[in-house]
């Protein structure tokens, strides 16, 4: 182990921990007792409220902006397989040449999607009111992750650049706009709740 | 005015006393969905075309996430380290005058708490849950919309949001129930006025009485017709509760608290709503928190109770005494925010001939722009009808001639796009379509 892997390992338990405070602050509890007379079990709201309700043809921000939206699974399913080969990249595991080939493509792919939707932001005026410049650097900040992760499966140097890179995104993740990692799962856990106990979700027809 | 307010406050960044009040009651309301929902939003901004507001006007500080964001920008300010070690990366924001009447602009004059948004919002991000806090805030200020805080005032100080005296109120009662018996030609046919031990005690829209007595008869035809154990009280009948739009949780916990000592006194089983979409999010939903204990009666809307009178064949209904063909507006705090989706359908369809439904409909139903108390707010009447053009288009392309609705609150703003927009349609309660259709069964001697 390096003093990289090192600075890495404690990068990913302060963001793992961090993550976990935001995660349990977030869960329903204390507080949010709600005293009205449930109309139906919340069980099935939640789980619609995690799949159906996420549907495309569900919601109007994707079936209405599908372009961007399918730019930003795309983006999203990069940075999930950019994290997961961390674990690979850490432990020095290597991958057969057609798989890392095919990673690099993928990837070199994911990225461009995150570039188009930066350039979206910097250049609709509807976006730059909305944004701030943490909105920016987030971008950023998992585009690079990405781009680094297909980097150094192509050239296999370079690792002490991807540690410190993925240190950073480990560190800034609870912080800033990128802790929407945690709050995604419990905004819609609490958003199910809500329309469950009502009756509203899920949809009967 | 708000705004003269907002001037009079201090005019450096050092807090107000009221500004440190509001961001204390923000502080103790910090749970785990406010604290959810306060750090989701990712500024995607895709939320634009499910707000009314944003659609009707297209400015940008309309759309649903600049909402949350301004709200979330004081959260973040105050209640975090990163909004405190480096505002201007997160966007937070000083809690200043200007801040204040951003916030005072956009919650109450460009949010109708709908929550359209969040059906469609890509995280799911409850806007109106947000916007609500900061009217909350905005209370602890003393800020609340002139209008908005009278109609709360005319609720708490003379029993009803219209501020109708008693006398008055039992004179049209008395008239209406001889109407009744007239109608029906029945002398035992009455509207029973604080009866004990009633399986119903039945709530109004102040409306009803003041400007629209006829949705009163209607339903007292129906409980007729129904043979039901019903009664209205003259003391405590207001339906409405705008201490949930202004964000007054403390005002709103008065007027559930009187509903229920209400109850407690007559010895009513069942509490039944008038048709209104707030009303019965306020007190069905939010309520029992208010008062922080579940009720010990049932409460629904009489929506609800007449599809179990067809249900159960208590009344009779001929659909081919309403020939015209019917839409229906759902009302948002009833249909997304009550749950209340289908009864709706099921009376309508049992009491006209022709239904043709609005699309979208159900829990994507467009605002008709007159929820979040934004009918009591004069100053932001004119963006009010604009943001209506929405659900104008809807009704005009449903081709109907009648739009029925189970709220009194959309009514009016209805009426009003009608003229309008020229819509040249008619705008009727679930009750009056019902009672048009009733088939009253001939009493034996």
């Amino acid at each position: 182990m390096t003093i990289f892997h090192w600075i890495l390992l404690a990068g990913f338990v302060i963001c793992l921990l961090s993550c976990l405070y935001h995660f349990f602050m977030a869960l329903p509890a204390g507080k949010d007792i709600d005293y009205a007379t449930p109309d139906a079990k919340t069980r099935q709201a939640v789980v619609y409220s995690f799949t159906k309700a996420m549907s495309p043809k569900k919601k109007e921000t994707a079936f209405m902006h599908l372009p961007t939206y399918t730019a930003g699974i795309f983006y999203h399913l990069g940075t999930f397989l950019s994290l997961f080969l961390v674990i690979f990249i850490f432990f020095n595991v290597s991958f057969p040449t057609w798989l890392a080939y095919s990673i690099i493509v993928f990837l070199a792919f994911t990225s461009i999607c995150g570039l188009s939707i930066l350039i979206k932001r910097m250049t609709s005026s509807l976006l730059k009111n909305l944004s701030n410049p943490d909105d920016y650097f987030s971008n950023i900040l998992v585009t690079g992750f990405q781009i680094i992760t297909a980097i150094y499966l192509l050239l296999n140097t370079g690792l002490e650049y991807y540690f410190i890179i993925t240190t950073i995104l480990f560190l800034y993740l609870p912080i800033g706009k990128l802790r929407h990692t945690i709050y995604f799962f419990t905004a819609r856990l609490h958003l199910g709740i809500f329309y469950g106990r009502r009756g509203t979700w899920p949809v009967k027809k | 005015m708000a705004g003269e307010k907002v001037i009079i406050m201090a005019k450096n960044n050092s807090l107000t006393e009221k500004q440190k009040k509001a961001l204390k009651l923000l502080k103790s309301r910090l749970n785990g969905r406010l604290l959810t929902h306060l750090n989701s939003c990712v500024h995607c901004g895709l939320c634009g075309e499910s707000c009314h507001y944003y659609l009707a006007t297209k400015n940008k500080n309309f759309i649903p996430g600049k909402k949350v964001d301004i709200v979330s920008s004081i959260y973040q300010r105050y209640h975090t380290l990163a909004g405190k070690v480096a505002p201007r990366l997160y966007g937070a924001k000083d809690f200043n005058d200007k801040t204040v009447e951003e916030l005072i602009d956009i919650v109450f004059g460009a949010c109708s708490m709908c929550g359209r948004c969040s059906v469609h919002c890509s995280i799911g991000v409850d806007v109106p849950y947000i916007v609500r806090t900061a009217r909350s805030m905005l209370v602890e200020m003393e800020l609340v919309s002139p209008g908005l805080q009278s109609t709360v005032d005319a609720a708490i100080n003379t029993g009803n949001n219209m501020g109708i005296p008693r006398d008055e109120f039992v004179d049209t009662l008395e008239w209406l129930s001889e109407d009744l018996e007239m109608e029906v030609e029945d002398e035992d046919a009455s509207i029973p006025l604080d009866k004990k031990g009633v399986d119903i005690l039945y709530t109004l829209n102040p409306r009803e009485p003041k400007f629209f007595p006829l949705s009163i008869s209607a339903i007292a035809k129906i409980y007729y017709a129904a043979k039901e154990n019903w009664t209205l009280s003259t003391n405590v009948y207001d339906v409405t509760n705008y201490a949930y739009f202004s964000g007054d949780d403390k005002g709103a916990k008065e007027l559930t608290e009187r509903l229920c000592d209400e109850m407690s006194k007559l010895e009513a089983k069942t509490l039944v709503l008038a048709e209104c979409g707030h009303g019965y999010r306020a007190i069905r939903w939010e309520g029992p928190n208010w008062i922080e204990r579940p009720y010990p009666f049932k409460v629904i809307s009489v929506v609800e109770l007449i599809g179990d009178y067809i249900r159960s064949c208590r009344i009779k209904l001929d659909p081919s005494l309403n020939k015209l063909p019917v839409t229906l507006h759902d009302p948002c705090n009833m249909v997304r925010g009550g749950g209340v989706i289908e009864v709706q359908r099921f009376v309508i369809k049992n009491a006209v001939e022709n239904f043709i439904e609005m699309m979208p409909n159900r829990a994507n139903n467009f605002c008709c722009g007159g929820g979040g108390g934004q009918l009591a707010m004069s100053e932001y009447a004119e963006r009010r009808i604009k943001s209506g053009k929405i659900k104008a288009d809807q009704i005009r392309k449903t081709g109907a001639k009648i739009v029925a609705t189970p709220c009194h609150n959309c009514i009016d703003q209805l009426m009003e796009l009608n003229k309008e927009y020229q819509l040249g349609v008619e705008i009727k309660t679930i009750g009056e379509l019902v009672a048009d259709a009733l088939v009253l069964e001939e009493k034996s001697n």
